[in-house]
């Protein structure tokens, strides 16, 4: 809006109106920003309202519905004794754990597939229909063969994770565009080359995304895990605050279960941003 | 570019490796129709020779045969089909609940900026919170029967279907909304004939999606919420009673109603989309 | 037979805000085009000949000066105009017959009337036996001429053509600017060519007009009197050939100096604040 006007001033008068000028400017590029930020409010805000005078005025139990000061106070007092921390730190270890073995085997299977069509036909039917059966369907399976320790939560976590990192990374390598390994066998590369230098980097977006779908996964199932069968973590809060029918200790933990999963999302969305620069630069 | 060709390209294969007295026992002389079975087989052998030659005592160990017979004797008391069809109409009346409910949310927000900006950020931030994270406050809300099951997995459903209906009609071509300004089409012809049909593709990953992370917040919601029949409550009956044949029975159906979903959805899909020729489904 | 169109447009401007800047794309455009006449746009590019289609198609708004159809301002797109984009544009959820028929649909016509009209067009462009068939069995020069049939089927006065096959290989293209010919001869329709092949332009127009960049403007108009079908070979066709391209030779490169004005512009824009 008021940028073109500015554009018929002789260049000597912009400069020393430059700083007024800068900030219209700024402005004018950062209104649909700041119009979002200002939106984002009054939706969450209603809620907000709606959710403080039915638990002021009780319309509603307040084992049900706390007010929104004692979920407040609660968490404070959670984060101040530590329950949180801990119960948060042990639900984090378990996810890392069972998420680092899980997407390990998974890229081992997928690599596997990908670049060996006789391993493929071997593991490929078993691996589809081992895959059939959501996480939580081996739970009962697996608590009866490995108790409900450790073990059960790593195990379940990795089984999350290791489908879909597996079934992208097998999918990813079998779509490298034959164009690519062309230009690869014209330049006369060795097998090595044409893995580092063009088979994994074009598989690659393919497989990171199998992998943020794995860790997305291996939370889900830690979340479910840890409410069914735990004495600690983020999941176990939830449950004993529902046992007690707190309802304040069941809102802040799940409020930590979202930012954790949010975090984990964001931080392998980053490492993304990173390794794939060359992504948005080439299309 | 398949396996085959990345494989070829790979080994320039060791010719001696093919002379090797051992090469009747290599992978690749076994036919390839035949190599899926190899690995199942083997382990089927495997539980059999176990049970034949008496290698454990374990209790949690089960014949072949056992796993047989009680699927036979559920089946012909109908307890096996009543939990079946209990699970399987809690996940449709859950799917297409959630699933409707995310296609007018989804719609709205794709076609209104303003509501994007309203209620986007407010989703995107529940979205994060792990699924099964719900579950308490569901289950204090609408306590443990049918009411809360059919609302979590009305949940579940809901938020791919959004997201995916959301991309699907913001990432709408311009060509196309232009074509349909050059033949000077109304805005409800603009939306029935171009807007919905390019969106189809993605809302129907959505729905895909939905119908996977119904079937599995099913298995979730009969394990938390336990009370009346389901395929989930034939697990955890099996397991607390340490009946493994039931258990094994259950992680079958399990895996055989999420083969069949996936099934239906790829028939859907390839009427739906024929126009297309490629499918998003995987099995 | 279509009633052809006199397309008259006066002292035509355009231009679009670049960073804040105005950035002038057409300066100054008159051209009157008779009915049933083929003229075509040719220049490098960035000389705002595709703007100038986007204008008369009316996906365009907020210009200077005059575009009569006929003697009435043109307003928004509308019915009366047909245009083939370079991609062919074409929805690939419809098949050949229904992406014809699309064209119709606000045409108020009886469904029997909007059949028979889509069989025709579709037969018009050669491709009778693919009325079922989707874009994606389509080779790219059958989906131009679907592309085509859609923009005839509401028998509109004018037809524009925006590079309709830029993106084609010269066989095919070669042979659908035979087709374009009798397709535009059996219609008698007023055609608008825009196009960077000097070739494409002298085989198929009545006129070429010469368009330069920076602001675009309308450099000369050749006429090319030659009787139809035209010879390639023929050395009055070369001599108008070359007679257009000499155009383009005395100019430096439409890209290079499209790049430098823009990257002043940014100069000075930085400096400036």
């Amino acid at each position: 809006m008021s940028a073109q006007a500015t554009v018929d001033l002789p260049l000597s008068a912009r400069q020393p109106a430059s700083l007024g000028l800068h900030r219209v400017i700024r402005l004018a590029n950062w209104w649909p920003a700041l119009r979002r930020l200002l939106l984002a409010w009054p939706f969450p805000m209603a809620i907000f309202v709606l959710w403080s005078l039915a638990s002021h005025y009780q319309w509603v139990a307040p084992q049900v519905l706390p007010t929104p000061e004692t979920v407040l106070t609660t968490f404070g007092d959670l984060l101040r004794n530590g329950d949180l921390r801990s119960n948060g730190v042990i639900s984090f270890y378990r996810v890392i754990a069972g998420f680092g073995i899980g997407a390990g085997i998974g890229l081992a299977l997928g690599v596997g597939m990908g670049l060996s069509p006789t391993f493929k036909d071997y593991v490929y039917p078993l691996f589809k229909a081992f895959a059939q059966v959501p996480s939580l369907g081996w739970l009962p399976l697996l608590m009866m063969l490995v108790g409900i320790d450790e073990a059960l939560k790593i195990i379940l976590v990795a089984k999350a994770a290791l489908v879909p990192v597996a079934l992208n990374t097998f999918k990813g390598i079998e779509t490298v565009p034959t164009r690519y390994i062309d230009v690869a066998k014209v330049y006369g590369f060795s097998k090595w080359q044409l893995l580092a230098k063009v088979v994994f980097p074009s598989a690659f977006p393919m497989i990171w995304n199998g992998v943020r779908y794995g860790l997305t996964h291996s939370w889900l199932a830690l979340v479910a895990v840890e409410l069914l069968a735990s004495s600690e973590g983020l999941g176990f809060l939830i449950v004993y605050g529902r046992q007690l029918y707190q309802m304040d200790v069941v809102m802040a933990a799940v409020v930590v279960v979202g930012a954790v999963g949010y975090v984990l999302d964001k931080v392998l969305a980053l490492i993304e941003a990173r390794l794939l620069r060359w992504r948005r630069e080439a299309f | 570019m398949t396996a085959s060709t990345i494989n070829t390209n790979l080994a320039s294969v060791n010719e001696s490796n093919r002379k090797s007295p051992l090469r009747y026992l290599h992978p690749a002389t076994i036919p390839k129709p035949l190599r899926g079975w190899v690995i199942p087989a083997l382990l089927l052998i495997l539980w059999w020779a176990t049970y034949r030659f008496g290698w454990t005592q374990s209790q949690l160990f089960v014949p072949i045969s056992k796993v047989w017979e009680t699927a036979v004797r559920l089946s012909s008391t109908g307890e096996l089909w009543q939990s079946l069809a209990a699970s399987l109409a809690r996940d449709l009346v859950g799917f297409v609940i959630g699933s409707l409910i995310g296609l007018l949310v989804g719609g709205a927000l794709g076609l209104s900026r303003l509501l994007e900006d309203l209620i986007g950020p407010t989703f995107h931030t529940l979205k994060q919170i792990s699924l099964f994270a719900w579950i308490p406050l569901i289950s204090l809300w609408f306590g443990l029967g049918d009411a809360a099951k059919v609302a979590f997995l009305a949940l579940a459903a809901f938020f791919p279907v959004v997201l995916n209906s959301f991309e699907g009609i913001r990432s709408v071509p311009r060509e196309y909304i232009e074509v349909a300004r050059v033949f000077a089409y109304s805005r409800t012809q603009l939306l029935t004939r171009v807007v919905l049909p390019a969106a189809l593709p993605s809302i129907f990953t959505g729905v895909y999606l939905a119908l996977i992370y119904a079937w599995l917040a099913t298995l979730g919601a009969e394990y938390l919420l336990t009370s009346g029949l389901g395929i989930g409550n034939l697990l955890t009956d099996g397991r607390e009673h340490f009946w493994m044949d039931y258990v094994i029975l259950g992680v079958i159906v399990v895996g055989i109603v999420g083969f069949l979903l996936n099934w239906i959805a790829s028939r859907v899909e390839a009427r739906l989309l024929r126009w297309r020729g490629r499918s998003v489904a995987q099995f | 037979m279509a009633h052809a169109g006199t397309l008259e447009i006066n002292n035509l401007s355009k231009q679009y805000q670049v960073k804040g800047e105005a950035l002038p794309v057409l300066e100054n455009i008159s051209l009157s085009i008779k009915p049933g006449e083929f003229v075509s746009i040719v220049g490098s590019s960035g000389c705002g000949k595709s703007t100038l289609l986007r204008l008369v198609i009316g996906l365009e708004h907020d210009y200077k000066g005059e575009i009569l159809l006929d003697g009435k301002k043109i307003v928004g797109t509308s019915l009366d105009r047909g245009i083939v984009f370079q991609e062919h544009r074409l929805f690939p959820w419809l098949t050949v017959e229904q992406n014809v028929g699309i064209g119709l649909l606000n045409a108020g016509l009886s469904t029997a009337q909007k059949n028979k009209s889509v069989q025709e067009h579709i037969e018009l462009v050669g491709l009778k036996g693919f009325e079922t068939a989707y874009p994606y069995q389509l080779s790219g020069g059958m989906s131009q001429r679907v592309a085509i049939a859609r923009a005839l089927v509401n028998r509109p006065e004018v037809l524009l053509l925006d590079e309709p096959f830029g993106a084609l290989d010269a066989l095919t293209r070669t042979h659908l600017q035979q087709e374009l010919q009798r397709i535009w001869e059996a219609e008698g329709i007023t055609a608008i060519l825009v196009t960077h092949d000097v070739e494409e332009a002298v085989y198929l127009s009545d006129r070429v007009v010469v368009m330069q960049p920076r602001p675009g403007r309308i450099k000369r108009i050749v006429d090319v009197p030659l009787a139809r079908p035209r010879d390639r070979g023929s050395f009055a066709f070369s001599q108008i050939k070359d007679d257009v391209l000499s155009e383009f030779s005395d100019t430096p490169r439409g890209d290079i100096a499209l790049v430098q004005p823009q990257e002043t512009l940014g100069a000075n824009w930085q400096f400036a604040w």
